[in-house]
């Protein structure tokens, strides 16, 4: 009995989640200009360690062409196999209680199409009471992801593509 | 005893702040909804080679869809540039949904108009509940429009009718199969005895050799073929490639025609490399899209 509180040693930790987190992604070349959005990503932020993860369906990517959604699904990020994919990591030097506007180094590990990456991130992290909004920009290379592009479309799809997300957390009870 | 048993509390300890640690994830995985997972793409385009498929299109997208066959005469001196023979089906068909594809067309060889609808009514699922397989149903109508000498019973009309249940299942990401019944009420008939109804049966598979480019096959064969000629169950043999707005398919077939009731009733060739018999086939189809998904 006397050790009973040392399995539940803590309170539970404070988590902020993201159910609709927006992750749009960008591909410009002088030939076309590709847009695909994601309205339905979640985020989780463990407050005290500053503990981050991030999970989205790939099949949840939607592109102004109906058939680019499906080529992008069956073809490149080969969806059917890798239906997901999952940032884990550390917002460093967070303070969940700081009012002001933060900007801060996300360092973790993105998980796509089979392919494991560490990352770096700046974003911007913002306190409305007990919310958070979180916003940034980084930059993937498609080659780091396995991702195979048909000599013919090499100029549709540039090697480059820029990934923007703004997640908004608000508090989780479990 | 004593120190086992701290032992056991401090690995415990230890065990319940790991998980903590590991579960943001999973936590994640709990709260995402189990939104359903739906087989993309069982096959890559609506026809497979000459036959439909299991799929439709998009909403608000318009397929210019051409088809041609080149082929010889058995003549052994022949002036013709590359083929002497050939013949086109040229067809606007337009996803009025994301179930249900319409489309018109008219072929050149032979002055064949058809119009169809083609509706999804089951989609597989891939996650483990739902239908493991994909249901289509496909109506058309064919008006055959030429003079035909051939054609003396007065029970004929210009209009046939070709209804199919397209079942298919994608089995892996790149192996996928279709059956296809088929029932025709044939307008055009050639000698009284012959039948006017036709049950048939295609099957038709694709295998994906690579992220764009996928083997294809079809096969129609006929329970109660016409009795008056002869003919022959249609095959085909093709590469279908996929690149962004354009598809192309490629194929070695027996079939001269991309209308139903004509390909699955009326080939009059078996499939082999002799001339006349031996048909090549290209497909080109060039898709718009009309409506940006992307604008809410």
């Amino acid at each position: 009995m006397l050790l009973l509180p040392f399995l539940i040693d803590q309170p539970p930790t404070e988590r902020v989640i993201a159910r609709q987190g927006k992750v749009s992604f960008f591909s410009y070349t002088s030939v076309e200009h590709i847009k695909a959005e994601n309205n339905q990503v979640f985020s989780i932020i463990d407050l005290d360690s500053g503990e981050i993860a991030v999970s989205m369906l790939m099949n949840a990517f939607v592109f102004e062409k109906a058939l680019m959604r499906e080529h992008f699904n069956e073809s490149y990020v080969e969806s059917d196999i890798y239906p997901k994919a999952t940032f884990k990591g550390k917002i460093v030097d967070f303070d969940p209680n700081m009012e002001e506007v933060q900007t801060r180094i996300v360092k973790g590990v993105f998980k796509m199409h089979g392919a494991t990456k560490e990352l770096e991130i700046k974003t911007k992290i913002e306190k409305t009471g007990n919310d958070f909004v979180i916003t940034g920009t980084f930059e993937a290379m498609v080659k780091d992801y396995n991702i195979k592009i048909p000599p013919l479309l090499r100029g549709n799809i540039a090697k480059t593509i820029s990934i923007d997300f703004n997640f908004k957390y608000e508090p989780y009870e479990s | 005893m004593k120190a086992r048993k701290i032992l056991l509390f401090l690995f415990l300890g230890m065990l319940s702040s790991y998980l903590k640690a590991q579960d943001l994830l999973d936590i994640l995985d709990q709260e995402q909804p189990d939104s359903p997972l739906y087989a993309n793409a069982t096959f890559s385009f609506s026809r497979i080679t000459f036959g439909q498929s299991v799929e439709t299109r998009k909403t608000g997208t318009l397929d210019i869809f051409t088809s041609s066959r080149f082929w010889n005469t058995p003549a052994p001196r022949s002036q013709s540039f590359v083929a002497d023979r050939m013949s086109s089906r040229i067809a606007l068909e337009y996803g009025l949904s994301d179930r249900l594809l319409f489309g018109v067309g008219g072929t050149t060889f032979d002055g064949r108009f058809d119009g169809f609808l083609k509706f999804r009514l089951v989609k597989q699922r891939t996650d483990g509940n739902g239908s493991s397989v994909s249901i289509s149903l496909f109506q058309n109508a064919g008006y055959f429009s030429e003079r035909f000498a051939g054609v003396n019973v007065d029970r004929s009309t210009r209009l046939s009718y070709t209804s199919q249940l397209i079942i298919a299942k994608k089995f892996s990401p790149n192996f996928s199969l279709q059956i296809t019944p088929t029932f025709v009420h044939r307008g055009l008939l050639y000698d009284d005895e012959d039948s006017q109804n036709h049950i048939a049966v295609g099957v038709g598979g694709r295998y994906k050799l690579g992220g764009h480019v996928s083997l294809v096959s079809e096969y129609y064969y006929v329970a109660n073929p016409i009795k008056s000629q002869t003919t022959f169950g249609a095959f085909a043999l093709g590469i279908n490639w996929e690149l962004s707005d354009v598809m192309l398919q490629w194929m070695l077939t027996n079939a001269r025609s991309t209308v139903e009731d004509a390909f699955i009733l009326e080939t009059r060739n078996n499939f082999n490399f002799k001339n006349p018999n031996f048909h090549f086939g290209f497909n080109f189809t060039y898709t718009f899209h009309l409506k940006n998904r992307l604008k809410k």
